[in-house]
């Protein structure tokens, strides 16, 4: 498998059974998907999609059932594999007897760090994130927002080459959530693979440069961001236009809509837009704007799970 | 350039073990442990004190001084040898109860997932949340059987040093129960589980260990069998007990052996059954 890839996966599956009922759901169904080393990646989808199981396959915490994933050309199943991740999960529960510095240590120590290492680097990332000031507290004082922050410094602590972040703005202010894109993108300027699971179609579109979107444990859509957002047509905006000249525009494939600002044009192509202008200024209209127009992430993803409510659950 | 990390299981392991002990501090077990433990001590401080040695010679109306070296150092065997079997009960089942929910909170949703996603095997994992438990229990135990031979001693200027063989014993059979705990905490996330099983594993085997007794009265071959199929398979929480005071008490060679390695066989299955489930299973 080759190191170019932070993370690549095939046909990766995982089929749960009750324990009595013998009632099954496959929760990721033949996933494989590839996340070039050094991209920020954004894995998107509705609750229940199978992204949080996709990540855990990842990081050996859930067995596949079928298939195979590996982390830098390693096979995700080896405790090795994991030595260049930083994780931080959703919902995670850090232990609240521990200070923000004593967490940090602790973690570290795990991730091989060794001890003169993390006394360097602790203070370190409790400035960048924020909570210098906050190390030698019990982490039961923090608030959902700082531990955010102290979970992300977790995650730096070993200096990872892959960070893969579940919510990781979860509770986090508008400032603090700028703070942590700021850091991120620090991070990627070294080479560092950012792998995000969220629920922010915004914080993914603004900072994602690959998305992948999940429907029902399958892979709906993937790509790079700026292609799947590629300009798609263009918006001409009038007033005072004259029923004929509508059903004309009509006539040549412009869908339109009555706005605040008068009638909105849609066109596909920048021919029909000028068809569509000469039209207008022809029948003495007048032009109020004209805008290239997309589609925005929630369209792809609305688009991607749009069947959502009327598939049934998969029962196998 | 990153530096590759290359730390040992061992430094790893340690962590673990320092984290269990500050989880064991912060939930007031190690302390709690700690304080019972002092309060047991300071009971018999307090009746050494009423000279509850010389107040029992005195009631057993001995007079000449042979008689009565002979009987302070019976009297302190006796009460040597019971006084390990508190300890030993007392140690074991507080120690039980102290470690019933360090597994279950290490598998927390969020927190599992956490430690998973380092670069440590789960078997790391698990032993070292068991060694670190296990040291909680030892440390324990040395301080309440060191203390109260301590005081013992310097009362009754007898120094028997097979009573610190509580130590060992009470650590030993701790070791295996803590099997039982950590299992049932993987099987069933359960504190109340991971109490009530090896709980129930001490009573038991002191109805097991009445054999010779029962298979007299067992009327078939099969039932007789059975009766003793369980004996050797569960831990010999009792016989060991009884070793230990019957050690103590006449200053015999007793089979120790026996229930040691069959307890060492049972603890080890279960360990590694344990460890096994929990390579398994999905968090």
């Amino acid at each position: 498998m080759s190191t170019d890839y932070a993370i690549e996966t095939d046909g990766l599956k995982k089929l749960y059974r009750a324990r009595f009922r013998g009632r099954e759901v496959m929760a990721v169904s033949n996933l494989s998907l590839r996340v070039p080393a050094g991209v920020k990646y954004g894995l998107l989808g509705p609750n229940g999609a199978g992204k949080t199981t996709f990540v855990k396959m990842l990081l050996s915490a859930v067995r596949p059932s079928a298939g195979s994933a590996w982390l830098y050309g390693q096979d995700a199943r080896l405790p090795e594999s994991r030595r260049p991740v930083g994780y931080l999960p959703e919902n995670h529960r850090f232990p609240t007897y521990l200070t923000g510095h004593g967490m940090l240590n602790f973690y570290g120590a795990l991730s091989g760090l060794p001890s003169r290492e993390r006394r360097r680097r602790i203070p370190k990332l409790l400035d960048l994130v924020g909570l210098s000031s906050w190390g030698p507290v019990r982490i039961k004082k923090y608030s959902k927002g700082m531990l955010q922050r102290l979970g992300l410094a977790q995650a730096m602590m070993h200096d990872p080459r892959l960070l893969i972040l579940d919510e990781p703005t979860d509770g986090v202010d508008p400032a603090g959530r700028r703070e942590i894109r700021d850091i991120l993108n620090r991070l990627t300027d070294n080479g560092v693979t950012i792998f995000i699971n969220s629920h922010l179609l915004s914080e993914v579109e603004s900072f994602c440069e690959y998305v992948a979107i999940m429907r029902k444990g399958e892979l709906a859509l993937e790509g790079k961001m700026s292609q799947l957002l590629a300009k798609t047509g263009y918006s001409v905006t009038s007033a005072n236009l004259p029923d004929a000249v509508l059903r004309d525009i009509r006539g040549i494939g412009g869908a339109i809509a009555s706005t605040l600002h008068g009638i909105a044009i849609q066109t596909d192509t920048r021919d029909h837009a000028n068809l569509v202008i000469d039209k207008i200024r022809a029948a003495g209209g007048l032009i109020e704007s004209l805008t290239p127009s997309g589609s925005t992430l929630e369209d792809l993803f609305l688009r991607a799970t749009a069947s959502e409510d009327d598939l049934p659950e998969r029962p196998v | 350039m990153r530096k590759e990390l290359t730390t040992s299981s061992f430094t790893v392991v340690m962590a673990l073990v320092a984290d269990t002990f500050q989880e064991a501090r912060a939930r007031w077990l190690f302390w709690g442990l700690f304080t019972l433990s002092t309060l047991l001590i300071l009971i018999f401080l307090f009746a050494l004190q009423v000279d509850l040695t010389a107040g029992a010679i005195s009631l057993l109306g001995v007079q000449s001084t042979v008689r009565h070296i002979y009987s302070l150092q019976k009297f302190v065997n006796v009460s040597y040898s019971w006084v390990s079997i508190v300890l030993y009960v007392w140690g074991t089942f507080l120690a039980i109860f102290a470690s019933a929910g360090l597994m279950p909170s290490v598998l927390e949703a969020g927190r599992i997932s956490l430690l998973l996603s380092k670069p440590v095997g789960r078997t790391t994992l698990l032993l070292g949340r068991y060694f670190g438990n296990f040291l909680v229990v030892a440390l324990n135990h040395i301080y309440l059987v060191g203390g109260v031979w301590l005081i013992l001693g310097y009362k009754t200027k007898i120094w028997d040093y097979r009573f610190l063989l509580a130590i060992p014993v009470s650590i030993f059979i701790f070791a295996v129960l803590l099997c039982v705990v950590v299992f049932m905490g993987v099987i069933s996330e359960s504190a109340a589980l991971s109490v009530m099983v090896p709980v129930a594993l001490g009573l038991i085997s002191a109805l097991l260990a009445q054999y010779q007794v029962v298979i007299k009265l067992l009327d078939s071959e099969w039932s007789r069998q059975l009766w003793m199929l369980f004996y050797w398979i569960v831990p010999k929480v009792y016989d060991l007990g009884s070793a230990l005071r019957q050690v103590i008490l006449l200053d015999k060679q007793t089979d120790l052996a026996t229930p040691v390695w069959t307890s060492s066989l049972f603890g080890l299955v279960v360990l590694i059954s344990a460890i096994y489930i929990f390579r398994k299973r999905d968090f």
